[in-house]
């Protein structure tokens, strides 16, 4: 019986990754336009209000980028541990965690003058956000307690505290019972750096360059590769895994931390919603750019184009979850597309190599 | 004084029905989508898309119940809807072999994403169709459960029979040892002429549909009305009671009582009770119901913790091939 199947290639395609990418996104623009269609609007001039919102203007770029930071700060968090086969799916729960020790350092110091108080804000939020990875990076290397479950439920814990702080402890005694906390001190702003965007931008960028370079350079990070694709030779090489597995993990979190502290100097005081799903954005972003921290800047960009476009549509009636389901779609897309960069489609009929390999697709229907 | 203000303080928590019936019903919500998971795991899939899931579930079964007046209608539609939902993980991460963890996650961004933009003209809605409490006579009016198990709507009883032929299915028939064999080793299942592909692809579409029920019982039921941050963690207890249930539907549905009650109790615990008119007959309790909300996370990472322990010296519960995909030509 004729049929299809999938052939392993010898090696992938080069630059295969971006072109799953791109195909990705071009089945989620499509899928995207035909909900828009489905809702009674016009897909092409809710794209280009899009576009331009994202990156028609100096002021639409500054948006764009400030979209971009959490995004790509999450993605590298998620992309350090992914580098050594781990997952972090906790990046939610250590933003807020981060955004949580953060404000607490600010209710310390109220007077700090602001460089102080921006600084210790966010060396606060680095070490919130490892504290809560530490935990289940512990659990991990001495107990071998799977991590993507133990990061998972710290995300609604963490959701709970805040929950609670804002409603309790931290309730703003001016606020006639609303679950609000007080504002922050005035100076712990971070300074604008151009447009719309402040300095976390270029925060982000010199984290992202670092790691970057740190990861690819240094014997650490080798012995971070070697330890995600095997363990065997890890240990007989003798690399610690089980301290690997804690400071990576630590690590992790210390970047989604990071995030949290960013986003409370760029708003007045902590909300329930300070993570507002970048955690689980970022995953999105690490699995699309392959763990590597250049791909991460460059999906975060691109994804921080489409938040920003999905708050622009609003004024037309289109809800902004528009853009998460595109998000979600580019990844689904590029997930599937990506199986072609590294098998290809053969007729059953073609025996250049052996017959029993791969999957036919007579047999995926039965 | 105070002992004895704690323990009158738990017994109206008792009596009170109110408490009792949402246990029940958080129960269900639990136990049908972490049924469903239990069959994907099984059978080697893990699903992180149960959250997003539910959203899509409890979204179609609000509107459906609005269209077709009829609560069972309404859940069939969206079981239907959510098994056809869950196929994008079953073709992403069965058939093409990608991540597990990734497509999973991506399940539940989406259908949060798509319940919210799909539900946009529907938060203001009233609810179409009610699951209506089933009184079974007599045995209602036994004290204690005649009010609470005797007084449930037909999907608990529907619920506790797709857990018991979920349980007979997994451990007594032929369909339900392949599903395992699939779970535990696929090359071997494969080449004993078990179809992987296939059967991974069932379980994956019945998990889902499994989750949409139990997204459609939470806005046909309790709470009569559709927003889009219904589920609001939900889907990761549901996740979370696997693992505490260790794979086994009766210990699931144990641990969904028990998660169902934390919820239940949460909030009834804050409020002042007064026994009598008089102030010095009334008790505060000072646990937090935010606090409460916390436990069963907390719970389930003790649990895991302990089973690490526990299974060092002896072979782990979980499904042996769970998280790996499978490509013939790899084994």
């Amino acid at each position: 019986m004729f049929g299809l199947r999938l052939a392993k290639r010898e090696s992938p395609i080069p630059g295969g990754q971006l072109l799953a990418f791109s195909l990705g996104l071009l089945v989620a623009l499509i899928l995207g336009a035909i909900l828009l269609l489905a809702a009674g609007h016009s897909p092409i001039e809710i794209y280009a209000e899009m576009a331009d919102a994202s990156f028609g203007s100096p002021t639409a770029w500054s948006a764009t980028l400030t979209q971009a930071v959490p995004l790509g700060l999450a993605g590298l968090a998620v992309a350090v541990a992914g580098s050594m086969g781990l997952w972090n799916i906790g990046a939610e729960g250590q933003i807020i965690a981060g955004a949580i020790a953060g404000s607490w350092v600010a209710r310390l110091g109220p007077d700090l003058p602001g460089p102080l108080l921006i600084t210790l804000m966010l060396v606060g939020a680095v070490v919130g956000g490892g504290l809560l990875a530490l935990g289940p990076a512990l659990a991990r290397a001495h107990l071998g307690v799977n991590e993507i479950i133990t990061t998972l439920m710290l995300n609604e814990v963490a959701l709970r505290l805040v929950r609670y702080l804002v409603n309790g402890p931290w309730q703003d005694p001016t606020s006639v019972g609303f679950p609000v906390a007080p504002e922050l001190p005035e100076q712990s702003g971070l300074p604008t750096l151009f447009e719309r965007a402040d300095i976390s931008v270029l925060i982000a960028g010199a984290v992202l360059i670092l790691f970057g370079f740190y990861a690819a350079r240094s014997k650490w990070g080798f012995e971070l590769r070697i330890a995600g694709s095997s363990e065997n030779t890890a240990e007989y090489v003798g690399i610690s895994l089980k301290r690997k597995i804690v400071t990576v993990l630590v690590m992790s979190g210390a970047i989604a931390g990071l995030v949290g502290g960013l986003r409370l100097g760029a708003s007045d005081r902590i909300v329930e919603g300070v993570a507002e799903g970048w955690g689980f954005a970022g995953i999105i972003v690490a699995a699309l750019a392959l763990m590597r921290p250049s791909g991460v800047a460059a999906v975060a960009v691109a994804f921080g184009a489409l938040r920003v476009g999905g708050v622009a549509i609003r004024g037309q009636g289109v809800p902004a979850s528009i853009a998460e389901i595109i998000q979600a779609l580019v990844l689904i897309g590029a997930l599937g597309a990506a199986v072609f960069t590294t098998y290809r489609l053969v007729g059953s009929g073609n025996s250049e190599r052996g017959d029993d390999a791969g999957l036919s697709t007579s047999e995926l229907a039965s | 004084m105070i002992i004895a203000g704690i323990f009158g303080d738990i017994g109206v928590l008792l009596s009170d029905t109110g408490m009792w019936s949402n246990l029940i019903e958080f129960g269900i919500v639990l136990f049908l989508a972490a049924l469903g998971e239990v069959i994907a795991e099984k059978s080697g899939v893990l699903n992180l898309g149960v959250e997003g899931m539910m959203a899509v579930g409890a979204m179609t079964g609000f509107w459906a119940g609005i269209e077709t007046g009829s609560p069972w209608a309404a859940a069939v539609i969206a079981a239907v809807a959510v098994g056809l939902f869950a196929m994008i993980h079953g073709v992403v991460s069965v058939v093409i072999g990608a991540d597990q963890v990734v497509s999973g996650l991506a399940l539940t961004i989406l259908g949060l994403g798509l319940a919210a933009f799909l539900g946009t003209g529907l938060v203001i809605q009233s609810a179409g169709a009610n699951f209506s409490n089933l009184s079974l006579g007599p045995l209602s009016d036994i004290p204690g459960l005649g009010p609470t198990l005797f007084s449930m709507d037909g999907m608990g009883w529907v619920a506790l029979l797709l857990g018991a032929i979920t349980w007979f299915v997994l451990k007594r028939t032929r369909a339900g040892l392949n599903l395992r064999a699939v779970g535990e080793s696929a090359a071997t299942a494969d080449a004993a002429g078990t179809a992987v592909v296939a059967t991974r692809l069932v379980a994956v579409g019945i998990g889902g549909a499994f989750a949409g029920l139990a997204g459609s019982y939470l806005t046909l039921k309790v709470t009569p009305s559709w927003n889009e941050s219904i589920v609001g963690g939900l889907g990761w207890i549901a996740v979370a009671l696997v693992i505490f249930g260790a794979w086994k539907p009766g210990r699931v549905l144990i641990g969904a009582l028990l998660f169902g009650g934390l919820i239940a109790v949460g909030p009834r615990f804050q409020t002042r009770r007064c026994n009598s008119g008089e102030t010095a007959d009334c008790i505060t309790t000072e646990i937090n119901p935010i606090v409460v909300s916390m436990l069963p996370y907390l719970l389930t990472i003790a649990v895991l913790i302990l089973l690490s322990i526990r299974s060092r010296n002896r072979p782990s519960l979980a499904p042996a091939a769970i998280g790996r995909a499978y490509r013939r030509e790899e084994r």
